[in-house]
């Protein structure tokens, strides 16, 4: 099952939880998943017109995606990892 | 030559030097001056009288060769809070000092004469107290100006502006920075009027042609620090656009103050957002550098004006945040003129902001008056009646404006990171012997459930104060693992990660016995009533609600250390 990582400052819609299991698809499907699950995750990561926010960045098994983000696949077994461009309380927690 | 203190007797313009004790040789920055004070200042004492001492005290491993290692420590009573206080500020007195071999300035007494000025020199060829009444009322740039017409260029200077030679307890203490400004601030608590109080408008320090220190085991600190470099300029690199870029997240996650911290959010962000400073780079010039000499962070933003001519440095979240949005105002240029304006007064961005703030709130100025927080910018300067006031912080502005919404903790104001989205980091706030100092120990993770707050604002009240202590900048987010490797590299011991965590928490030890002889009481470990009854975020419903018990645990005892303490970043 692939899995979402979460850093520190996103993790108010998830109480607390640093990884969570999401379906393969395309990221916008993954996000809908955790939407559901967890609401008001999704806006974290994208803005009121549909793109990623400028200042949050994706990265699928450490590559950053580019190019038309929403769109990537997740395959099994792989790990999306959400990066904030913010430092305080980063390190463990 | 062995390492030497340097004791600075104001009342009579003499100084001394003396061998720096080899027992202290891993004290450097906060943790030594947190055990000068402790051992040499009355708590009770008047913070601006004769018995105050003012402490100037690089990290350890300032004037080495480690990246992003000469921040310089400020300590003293704080007039401000009442309690124990470090300020940590960049530029280059702190390399400069230990490049000289000077671990540590200990400032005591206070001139008869109060109308006069001094000057604290130090260069190759010893240290002495000199008149400065020519220097008089200048402002920082002014005043740096004029001692580059007098001392080498290769000097950077502590210096003071008008609000410190008037006593005001918002008054910071200004380093000059790689480029000679006043820029990088010892800003909180008010160590600027110690100084003034002290009779002290300037300290010069020219290392001349010294070299950097040389460390005991040289081919294995020098491989790491250049390992170390490299492993960080592969990673995110999170500070590479400056502080200012966190403003929209800041702003999503509640925590950028609107309107005197009524809202968590603020309608102005996108005009507020570093973005737009990073943009002017483009047509007027600017850019990011170092504010001391061999950061490799380079975090700091140097803003032009439309013309294309400097304006200020560093124009940083906290400022564009209480500066800016907490006070209604809007555009990031105008924070600019602001930032600029409390630079060369010499004041805390922070505590005025929030003063600003608490003016406009009670209806003594109309919110978004940029032109007017300028004006009274001026004012502070003149030293009129309401300038005073704004110069000494949120609480005598309160108090002046009979004004109840005052966030502030142990009589110091809040920074932009808000306890009621960030819990942990109100713990912090709350139990930091700093009062609310986001620099004690940020947890940006709202999250975190409720028990673990205690033992994460510990923790990273631990590794910051070990980092403060060390000559590291908070932005290089070193790890007590990484500090312990330099420290041994540094001084051929094997220094162990336990020991630094140790240095972290005696320091908080020394600091807590401080203010508990000062007189503070458990009670003081608490937020102000207003955060707890009134919300920010969706209906308002984001309070700080962390019960007292919850709060009592971060000091009460040391939590048995994990292994994610040692691995834990230092943040700011
Ligand atoms: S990281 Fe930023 S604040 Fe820290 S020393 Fe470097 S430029 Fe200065």
């Amino acid at each position: 099952m692939p899995t979402l990582a979460i850093p520190p400052p996103y993790r108010g819609p998830t109480g607390g939880a640093a990884e969570v299991e999401i379906p393969a698809g395309s990221v916008a499907a993954c996000l809908d998943v955790v939407e559901a699950r967890f609401p008001g995750f999704r806006a974290q990561i994208i803005d009121p017109v549909g793109r990623v926010h400028r200042f949050v960045k994706l990265f699928r098994n450490g590559d950053l995606l580019t190019g038309d983000v929403l769109a990537a696949p997740i395959g099994p077994g792989d790990r999306l990892e959400v990066l904030a461009a913010i430092a305080g309380g980063s390190g463990l927690r | 030559m062995s390492d030497q203190i340097i004791r600075v007797d104001m009342t009579h313009q003499t100084v001394a030097t003396e061998p720096f004790p080899e027992a202290w040789k891993l004290l450097g920055g906060r943790a030594l001056s947190a055990r000068i004070l402790l051992d040499e200042c009355d708590p009770a004492c008047d913070p601006l009288g004769p018995d105050n001492v003012l402490v100037i005290a690089p990290g350890v491993l300032a004037g080495t060769s480690a990246p992003t290692s000469g921040r310089i420590s400020i300590g003293g009573k704080s007039p401000l809070t009442g309690g124990i206080k470090e300020a940590n500020a960049g530029g280059n007195p702190g390399q400069d000092l230990m490049k000289l071999g000077y671990r540590c300035v200990i400032v005591k007494g206070q001139p008869a004469d109060r109308d006069k000025r001094y000057g604290l020199e130090a260069d190759a060829n010893g240290v002495r107290i000199v008149e400065a009444d020519a220097y008089k009322k200048l402002w920082n740039y002014a005043a740096c100006e004029k001692l580059y017409e007098k001392y080498p260029k290769s000097s950077s200077f502590l210096t003071i502006g008008p609000a410190g030679e008037m006593l005001l307890t918002g008054a910071s203490i200004a380093c000059t920075d790689e480029k000679g400004h006043p820029t990088r601030h010892a800003a909180r608590g008010g160590l600027g009027a110690v100084m003034g109080s002290k009779g002290l408008k300037y300290v010069a320090v020219d290392p001349g042609k010294s070299s950097v220190r040389q460390p005991a085991v040289r081919k294995d600190f020098f491989a790491y620090a250049k390992e170390y470099t490299k492993a960080y300029q592969a990673g995110p690199q999170m500070f590479k656009v400056g502080t200012s870029s966190v403003v929209p997240i800041a702003n999503m996650l509640n925590t950028f103050p609107y309107k005197n911290r009524t809202e968590g959010q603020s309608p102005d962000a996108a005009t507020l957002d570093g973005a737009r400073i990073v943009e002017s780079f483009e047509t007027r010039g600017g850019g990011m550098h170092n504010c001391m000499t061999g950061c490799i962070v380079q975090c700091s933003n140097v803003v032009n004006d439309a013309e294309g001519n400097y304006k200020t440095s560093a124009l940083e979240f906290e400022t564009l945040t209480l500066l800016g949005s907490n006070c209604a105002i809007a555009s990031w240029e105008d924070v600019a003129d602001l930032d600029r304006l409390c630079d060369e007064v010499g004041l805390d961005t922070i505590e005025t902001g929030a003063a600003i703030a608490i003016l406009m709130d009670s209806g003594g100025m109309e919110w978004g008056d940029a032109e007017g927080a300028k004006r009274l910018l001026r004012e502070v300067a003149e030293g009129t009646e309401l300038g005073r006031a704004i110069g000494s912080g949120a609480v005598a502005t309160g108090k002046k404006r009979k004004h109840a919404r005052v966030p502030v903790v142990k009589g110091q104001a809040l920074p932009a990171w808000d306890p009621r989205p960030l819990k942990a980091t109100g713990v912090t706030y709350a139990t930091s012997p700093m009062g609310a100092d986001h620099t004690a120990g940020l947890i940006v993770n709202p999250g975190l459930p409720p028990e673990q707050f205690a033992q994460a604002s510990q923790e990273v009240q631990v590794v910051n104060a070990a980092c403060d202590s060390s000559g590291f900048c908070q932005f290089l987010q070193p790890t007590c693992e990484d500090i312990a490797k330099y420290y041994s590299l540094f001084t051929g011991d094997d220094v162990t990660r336990e020991q630094i965590a140790d240095i972290g928490w005696q320091c908080l030890q020394d600091e807590w016995a401080f203010n508990d002889r000062a007189g503070f009481k458990p009670e003081d470990d608490d937020l102000p009533a207003c955060l707890r009854e009134e919300g920010v975020g969706p209906n308002h419903a984001m309070k700080f609600d962390v019960p007292r018990e919850i709060i009592e645990q971060a000091r009460k005892q040391r939590f048995a250390a994990r292994e994610e303490l040692y691995k834990l970043k230092a943040t700011g």
